[in-house]
């Protein structure tokens, strides 16, 4: 016979292996992150690449505002506050799309080399490009919790998906919060 | 339910986001009058750590913190 106190120890158990296995996840993703940044220290050393500042300020700034909201987002789904968690989730999700806009749609062609213009191109499109596809896969996770979330299948009980959804989100922020000055910061043009 | 619980989450969310935002004015006036790049990584660490701690919960990896299906 299953206890409700079975069934609690059952969910706890459940919830704590997703939580070890996406953090794993994390882990392992973070290895190709530090390969690039290891990589452009290596390639270009003291020099970074010649790139909007503005632009740069801009779009950090926009993936900074877009993790406030999911944050946001997380916790009001966590009291049951579905209305507030879909509303924060579209703001995180359009703070999304806003920034793959400024990164891919401005900067790349802002940017006056290509990929193939030697060690600085290839670096610069090679960092961007892997942060850009995981902020686009982190956009379509945020669309199907954000349908889920309408249909109303969240509640402060389960939102185990939301969660794990706000954490890569978080973790494409934290990737950033590196980049952007080994990109932007770090070096003289 | 805890009506405390929400507000103080909401509002540290909030100072976790200013504390992020105050850092990166500061990374931005670093980075472009040629201040020493330690500066920058010590920056950078520290925001990384507030996201860790405040917006991913790592903490929650160690404990039955946040139990929900």
């Amino acid at each position: 016979m299953t206890t409700p106190a079975t069934t609690l120890a059952k969910q706890a158990y459940k919830i704590g292996t997703a939580r070890v296995g996406l953090w794993l996840f994390f882990l392992s993703d973070s290895f190709v992150f530090a390969a690039l940044l290891v990589s452009r220290f290596y390639l270009l050393g003291d020099k970074r690449p010649h790139l909007e500042q503005g632009l740069g300020l801009i779009v950090t700034s926009v993936l900074l505002i877009s993790s406030f909201f999911m944050n946001r987002a997380e916790v009001q789904i966590s009291q049951g506050n579905r209305k507030a968690f879909v509303t924060s989730t579209l703001i995180t999700m359009l703070l999304g799309i806003g920034f793959l806009v400024g990164v891919v749609g401005f900067e790349w062609g802002l940017a006056p080399f290509g990929p193939a213009d030697g060690v600085e191109g290839a670096m610069f499109f090679m960092m961007t490009g892997m942060h850009a596809f995981h902020v686009l896969t982190g956009v379509v996770f945020l669309f199907i919790i954000l349908r889920n979330g309408m249909k109303g299948r969240y509640g402060p009980e389960k939102h185990w998906a939301v969660e794990a959804a706000a954490n890569y989100w978080h973790f494409v922020d934290l990737i950033w919060i590196f980049f952007y000055p080994a990109l932007y910061l770090i070096g003289t043009v | 339910m805890d009506k405390k619980k929400p507000v103080s989450e909401l509002r540290r969310g909030v100072m976790v986001f200013l504390a992020l935002a105050i850092l990166t004015a500061v990374e931005y006036a670093i980075g472009t009058n040629e201040a020493p790049t330690i500066f920058l990584w010590v920056i950078a660490i520290l925001k990384g750590a507030l996201v860790l701690v405040y917006f991913m919960h790592v903490t929650r990896l160690s404990g039955s913190e946040g139990g929900h299906e």
